[in-house]
């Protein structure tokens, strides 16, 4: 007979665990945290860097092959054998491409452009990707960048299509990223906006320009409590009210910090009973049992 | 031979007992309540409709109140919201009431091994009848009612006071 499996615990829990969740990660090895270390933000100076960096690296492996090569040939001919061949410097296919995300490059379209522009040195950074137009703002001028966006008539964009936001743990000088992705319905153009913001920042809301902003900035506190300002309702929309944790930020871990476990049935704690009892007290219902014996 | 003989009076009276008249009269007139919580509730439908007629068993009329219901079928994911609700909506239908668990997602929480999804409705209200399938074909929701009436006409109504009121207690 073989002995049940040792569950794989680390021996420290991770760093990330803000707030008052305590979660015995030995009960459940499921509920390990795997934290991602890079940050995938799609950027034009992130891909720009990246392609310096790799034709450096490029250069300096070729320089270190012509190094060895030379030291190859010096040392057959000391011996009196035959030269060895000399290195070939690979070069790369021209229609390499496959299974390549599309890389950004520069904005050459008139909204962008316009959008520099209006909002001078408050855009960070403007970019196409795959067709599609991006802009980074800074993240208190977003209010004015929006407001840009579906005032000036050459730009109109009128609905505001989706909103999101995404974690990102592992970067240094912000927390999350907030897309704002604009539709233009009679120009038949899309673009998106883009803010970073550190943790605890509280961005505007889009709300008054956008009355469809409500819902969606409710889903993205709900799901990584990012709260905005000014909003009319600033509540959780799809988890329960009484809620821990926000569910789409890194450190959660997949299955829960255990609400799911639950049992229902043990009515948690009387509180089901507790609430129908007092709805029952302020509607005039007595629903006290009366004790026996 | 004449032992055997029935009686005049046996020609015309059928001698039973009263529980299994009760059980009788409550397996043949389960009704439903109209609770669809996800895809499965689809299929559900389709077994009400006319091609597979769950009004066969009696089980037709799909009741948009827990207070005139005898059935809950959970047909359908239930998440952390929404299990206080099944909880006051099972409180609320009167005895006897009985709860068939339709899907994985009802049985065992199904593909969702996620932070939000009640590992089964059992964790919620006492079930019956569980059906497999992701989801179940009418077929098989008729055949797990087919079980559930098994279930009411074995049924005592000793067995049920004590289930409601020493086990629990």
């Amino acid at each position: 007979m073989s002995e049940p499996i040792e569950p794989q615990v680390p021996e420290t829990a991770p760093e990330a665990l803000a707030g008052p969740y305590v979660y015995d990660y030995a009960a459940s090895p499921q509920r390990q945290i795997v934290m991602p270390k890079t940050v995938p933000l799609p950027s034009l100076k992130t891909y720009q860097a990246e392609v310096i960096a790799a034709a450096a690296a490029d250069e300096a492996k070729w320089q270190k092959q012509q190094a060895d090569f030379e030291v190859a040939k010096a040392k057959a001919e000391a011996e009196g054998k035959d030269a060895p061949k000399p290195p070939v410097r690979a070069v790369p296919r021209k229609d390499d491409n496959d299974m390549k995300t599309p890389w950004p490059v520069e904005a050459k379209d008139a909204d962008l452009l316009k959008l520099q522009e209006l909002l001078g040195d408050k855009v960070e950074e403007i970019f196409e990707q795959a067709g599609e137009l991006v802009c980074q703002v800074k993240k208190e001028a977003i209010f004015e960048a929006l407001k840009a966006c579906r005032e000036e008539v050459s730009l109109k964009y009128e609905m505001l299509a989706d909103q999101s936001a995404t974690h990102y743990p592992a970067a240094k000088d912000f927390a999350f990223s907030v897309v704002y992705h604009l539709t233009s319905i009679s120009r038949s153009k899309r673009l998106r906006l883009r803010i970073l913001i550190p943790e605890g920042f509280i961005p505007q809301s889009a709300c008054e320009l956008y009355p469809s902003a409500n819902w969606m900035e409710r889903e993205i506190y709900d799901m990584l409590g990012i709260r905005f300002a000014e909003h009319p309702d600033m509540t959780r929309i799809l988890c329960p009210e009484d809620w821990e944790g926000y569910p789409l930020r890194k450190e959660y871990p997949t299955v829960g910090w255990g609400q799911r476990d639950i049992d229902f049935r043990d009515d948690r704690g009387g509180v089901l009973n507790r609430l129908a009892m007092e709805k029952a007290g302020q509607m005039g219902i007595n629903l006290k049992q009366p004790k026996a014996e | 031979m004449g032992v055997n003989q029935p009686t005049a009076l046996e020609h015309v009276l059928i001698t039973t007992k009263v529980e299994k008249v009760i059980n009788w009269a409550r397996a043949s007139s389960v009704w439903p309540m109209t609770f669809g919580l996800a895809c499965c509730a689809i299929e559900m439908m389709a077994a009400g409709a006319s091609k597979f007629d769950f009004d066969r068993f009696g089980a037709g009329i799909f009741r948009a109140t827990p207070r005139q219901s005898d059935l809950m079928i959970v047909a359908g994911t239930v998440t952390y919201k929404m299990a206080p609700v099944i909880k006051k909506l099972y409180d609320q239908m009167p005895e006897p009431k009985w709860v068939i668990a339709m899907g994985s997602c009802a049985t065992a929480g199904g593909p969702f091994d996620s932070y939000h999804t009640i590992q089964g409705v059992d964790k919620v209200v006492p079930v019956d009848v569980y059906i497999p399938g992701c989801p179940p074909r009418p077929e098989s929701l008729i055949y797990g009612f087919m079980k559930l009436q098994d279930k009411i006409m074995t049924s005592s109504i000793a067995d049920r006071y004590k289930e409601i009121f020493e086990e629990v207690g």
